[in-house]
């Protein structure tokens, strides 16, 4: 679980988030909502690690974690196939079973036919199922996704919307999901983190305010 | 950049090749062999046995040099891309070596291992690494931050790192100074051997020199030609066309 207490991050001198607690527990599920530069993209990168806090306490104690960035981030050298091999060759698999896991992968985000296909070959959309599929292929405990479904048409983000639905439920997993899309966030969370001025307000998914956090 | 233009380079090699012959005419056949001269000698040197030797004598200085300096140069590069700490470490040595002259080495390698393979190696490797070590550092600067936070975040261990972020990612740099240090290293190899050895090309092309053999001077400095050529066109040219395939590829 992530157990944040009264933390702050600065940018040298501008203060990003500042006195902001926070507890996810394994399972929980929460959006992230505010304007740019509210602090949403640091608590994800506090979140998987990349960021450390500069006041207060911060303690992640999920192990395995999985980012789908905005820009997806594939190694560019590296098939598609590929892309969703490694991070799996890293948790262990062997080559084979990684191959085949990220075959399914592939074929479950419509991606099949491109597996052979360098990132610079797929459209932004491709590339972003493509960022997606390699974050639910690793099984982490924790997901945090971040805008994942941006660059995709209406039809694909509700696809998409509805296999992380399945893949959430099947897996048990926490997210932290961060979007600008109220309604994207409504199936997929319980409650939101509304970020303004680095401070955090919760709400329900449906973007009702709560008074106090569920215990 | 656009491509480089073939017919051109054709054009170049049959000027280059026609001042060649322009200095022999000039200079006389004692001083200055003429392409076809040259062209013989070497024919009649590969029917020789002592020619085979003294080529693998030579090739495999320059197989150990290059690749040492190609080892130790990205090798250390790695780390001093990876640590500020190390890349201050190593910066004075790699100023010293990039600003010492090559006959210096030369002199200091031959004071220190003889006249020999152990010096030419040693030489090779010296003036080498640091070009390597260089584009390496400067080829993880600009490694993709976002890159290595997603490795960071799915966990990749330091081989997966080294196969599939660092090396494609260094490819570029990595070629590029290859391609320097596999011709420098030919030309140092011979130069050392010229100053400081009993056996190779070097050693070869300065006993032509002493006899006033010019066919002969010739024919080796043709063969030292036909050796960077062969390093550049048949190998590390399709290396780096390989490693860059991704890079080429029509975008949607």
């Amino acid at each position: 679980m992530i157990e944040a207490r009264e933390i702050a991050v600065r940018y040298g001198q501008t203060t990003v988030l500042h006195n902001l607690s926070l507890c996810l527990k394994p399972g929980e599920r929460i959006g992230l909502v505010g304007a740019s530069g509210s602090g949403k993209s640091t608590l994800l990168r506090l979140a998987s690690g990349l960021q450390t806090v500069d006041q207060g306490t911060w303690h992640n104690s999920f192990e395995r974690i999985a980012i789908a960035f905005q820009q997806p981030t594939l190694l560019p050298w590296r098939n598609a196939l590929d892309n969703l091999v490694i991070p799996l060759l890293a948790r262990g698999l062997e080559p084979a079973q990684a191959q085949q896991q990220a075959r399914q992968w592939l074929a479950r985000v419509g991606l099949s036919d491109s597996a052979t296909r360098w990132p610079a070959q797929l459209s932004g959309g491709m590339a972003q199922r493509l960022g997606l599929a390699r974050a639910l292929s690793v099984e982490p405990d924790l997901l945090l996704l971040d805008e994942p479904f941006s660059a995709l048409d209406p039809t694909l983000r509700q696809t998409l919307a509805e296999l992380c639905q399945q893949w959430l439920a099947a897996r048990g997993a926490a997210l932290i999901c961060v979007s600008h899309h109220p309604q994207e966030l409504a199936p997929l969370v319980q409650r939101r983190l509304v970020l303004i001025d680095g401070q955090g307000h919760w709400q329900d998914a449906h973007g009702q305010p709560l008074e106090a956090l569920p215990p | 950049m656009s491509h480089t233009s073939r017919r051109w380079a054709l054009l170049g090699t049959v000027l280059l090749l026609a001042g060649w012959w322009l200095l022999a005419w000039r200079f006389g056949a004692l001083l200055a062999a003429t392409p076809m001269v040259a062209v013989e000698r070497l024919w009649q040197l590969m029917q020789d046995s002592q020619w085979r030797a003294q080529l693998g004598i030579s090739l495999l200085r320059i197989l150990i040099g290059i690749g040492g300096a190609t080892l130790l140069g990205f090798g250390l590069g790695l780390l001093a891309g990876l640590d500020g700490r190390v890349r201050g470490l190593l910066e004075p040595l790699r100023w010293v070596l990039m600003a010492t002259p090559p006959v210096v080495v030369v002199v200091l390698a031959m004071m220190w291992f003889g006249m020999g393979s152990a010096m030419v190696i040693f030489m090779t490797t010296v003036v080498l690494a640091p070009g390597v070590y260089v584009n390496t550092v400067r080829g993880m600067a600009l490694l993709d931050p976002q890159l290595l936070a997603m490795a960071r975040v799915y966990r990749f261990g330091f081989v997966l790192r080294l196969r599939h972020l660092y090396i494609p990612a260094l490819a570029g740099p990595l070629c590029a100074a290859l391609l320097i240090a596999g011709a420098s290293g030919i030309r140092i190899v011979v130069m050392a051997e010229v100053l400081g050895a009993q056996e190779g090309i070097g050693f070869a092309l300065a006993n032509a020199q002493s006899a006033f053999d010019s066919g002969t001077l010739y024919a080796w400095v043709l063969l030292v030609l036909l050796l960077v050529a062969l390093l550049e066109f048949a190998l590390l040219q399709p290396l780096q066309r390989r490693l860059s395939a991704w890079n080429r590829v029509p975008h949607d």
